[in-house]
């Protein structure tokens, strides 16, 4: 059974508690089936800390203190902005080994409108020196991340979707440590996805291989620190990258990767698709939403021929 | 080194404040107005056998957690940091130089636990390091000294429910009731009052006293660490900021006065020797 990169990671996180009884997970009234069984069987190991952001960060903090390897545990667009500038003190400054985890990145909760949508959390975590951005594709890799924020000390922000997605590394031994994956070789372009868009680049490589265009996919999984070595190393000699992200355009992996580019002074032409500088409350679903800021399939393809165009 | 003497005591205080004083005119930086009113607290705590410490072995198990969320007195510890061992007093003198390891708040500073300077984390932190003891069976005790204008933070208040509600009796919090925050007195900014019946409905023991009394403060600590009682302690302890200088004492701007060179003579004296 194909289970949600967050059930993956909690199923993984309480084999990992019921071995070690340092791991504390705290819940600020956030559920999921697989955490029933973590609370049952781990009940000293659980807290539920009411709706209470700051305060989950700040007690995280005292049990980190006392030796604990704390995992905090929300949905998305609540803990990073809540409760920022705990994480900013006690995270990123002081470098405590506490790992958030949150569900509904990006349109996640599509039909609850902007207050539910987790759309600036890369941005704001970027933003903190020292923090680790994990942003899965698939459950395998849901919980490959609950080992590796155990078994590395130091602050991670870890970020899932709320659906089930198709397998992309099912049966593959990969320990997730180089931060990216190459996962197709192409040609003519390649793409960097993030998350759930990893899925939306193939759809899109699919059409664009019927136009003879032969693109290329990467999933950056790890956003920070980012493997600016092995990245660069994957752009074809067409020297063509397009971005692909669920969250805004301000701030997120295209605007990190310019920045690496125009840093390096790389010859590289970049095309961004995320979310517009803009909150969209419209109704329908995701696809829906994912029509309104151009990032469909139909949408991302026509707009990537007509940029190929005018090589 | 336990000093109960009240004379000594105060003889400590004063020692405290002169060289607060001096450290912060030298420096032109540090809050003296808030160090002021929480020296007898600071004395009390550290000199007067209350907290657990062991400055041969710094990060001993066994040492009580004190957390200096009140950030803005933090220039107040340092001299009896210093006097007790935990770093060489020539540290006093390159307060926020660059050769120096004491600033305004307190970060990587031996005797003080994590990194205070905004305001509201502390009772939280010192939380989470009061349940950990509790899961740990350890039988440390967690002090937190806060401020009362820190108490306008919502996440104190965050805090102070899960404490109660975890029944954290091996948590005591101190708030230095200097009745002024920044800019004003707290009462004409925003009221806190009730005071204690608020920390009591949060399902908090409270002790309300003169926290410039050496014997209410004692008596306040009596058998802290064998309550009967399953709640956190809450300690009110009222006091005056800028305490032993008349033009900083009771001031509502005085937060953020370092004495002028022409003040600083007058301060001295004030101060005695």
């Amino acid at each position: 059974m194909n289970l949600s990169m967050r059930d993956a990671f909690l199923d993984e996180l309480y084999n990992i508690a019921r071995e070690d009884r340092r791991v504390i997970l705290i819940s600020n009234d956030f559920g999921a089936p697989s955490l029933d069984k973590f609370r049952e069987d781990c009940a000293s190991q659980f807290i539920h800390i009411g709706i209470a952001e700051q305060n989950m960060v700040n007690v995280a903090t005292g049990l980190a203190l006392a030796g604990k390897i704390v995992y905090m545990y929300s949905i998305a667009p609540f803990l990073p902005l809540r409760c920022y500038e705990q994480l900013r003190v006690h995270l990123a400054f002081k470098r405590y080994h506490i790992t958030g985890v949150v569900v509904g990145a990006g349109y996640s909760y599509d039909l609850s409108g902007p207050t539910h949508h987790a759309l600036e959390d890369i941005a704001v975590m970027n933003a903190l020196p020292g923090m680790t951005i994990l942003n899965a594709s698939d459950s395998v890799m849901g919980a490959a991340f609950a080992r590796m924020t155990y078994e590395n000390p130091g602050p991670k922000y870890v970020r899932f979707d709320r659906e089930i997605f198709p397998p992309i590394y099912n049966g593959q031994k990969d320990a997730f440590s180089d931060g990216l994956t190459i996962l197709k070789k192409g040609h003519d372009l390649t793409i960097i996805a993030t998350g759930i868009m990893v899925h939306q680049a193939f759809k899109v490589a699919d059409e664009l291989a019927r136009h003879s265009i032969d693109a290329g996919i990467i999933d950056l999984y790890r956003i920070k620190p980012l493997n600016k070595e092995l990245l660069l190393s994957t752009i074809p000699e067409s020297r063509r990258i397009l971005t692909m992200e669920e969250n805004f355009i301000n701030g997120g992996i295209g605007s990190i990767i310019s920045a690496l580019v125009a840093d390096r002074g790389e010859n590289i032409k970049l095309r961004r698709f995320g979310v517009p500088d803009e909150y969209f409350s419209q109704g329908g679903g995701r696809e829906q939403l994912h029509l309104l800021c151009g990032l469909d399939v139909a949408s991302i393809t026509k707009t990537t021929l007509s940029w190929l165009g005018g090589k | 080194m336990t000093i109960t003497k009240t004379d000594e005591l105060q003889k400590k205080a004063r020692r405290v404040r002169q060289e607060v004083l001096e450290m912060c005119v030298r420096a032109g930086e540090g809050r003296v107005a808030s160090a002021f009113s929480c020296t007898e607290i600071l004395v009390a705590l550290f000199y007067g056998g209350i907290l657990r410490f062991d400055t041969n072995n710094l990060q001993w198990e066994g040492r009580d957690r004190f957390i200096m969320s009140k950030s803005p007195g933090t220039v107040g510890l340092y001299p009896i940091l210093s006097d007790l061992g935990f770093f060489p007093e020539i540290e006093l003198e390159k307060f926020c130089q660059c050769d120096g390891i004491l600033g305004p708040y307190g970060d990587n500073i031996p005797g003080i636990e994590a990194v205070w300077g905004s305001l509201g984390h502390g009772l939280g932190v010192g939380a989470g390091l009061a349940l950990a003891a509790k899961m740990d069976k350890k039988k440390y005790v967690t002090v937190v000294l806060l401020g009362d204008g820190e108490c306008y933070e919502g996440s104190i208040w965050e805090a102070a429910m899960f404490a109660g509600h975890h029944e954290l009796n091996n948590l005591v919090g101190i708030i230095d009731r200097n009745w002024i925050c920044t800019i004003d007195f707290t009462e004409n900014a925003l009221k806190l009052n009730p005071l204690e019946s608020k920390w009591q409905s949060f399902g908090w023991d409270v002790i309300t006293i003169d926290g410039h009394s050496f014997d209410e403060i004692f008596a306040a600590f009596k058998g802290f660490r064998t309550r009967k009682s399953h709640k956190p302690l809450m300690i009110i302890a009222s006091t005056v900021k800028g305490k032993g200088i008349s033009f900083l004492e009771n001031n509502p701007m005085g937060h953020v006065i370092i004495p002028s060179r022409e003040q600083l003579e007058k301060a001295r004296e004030e101060l005695g020797n």
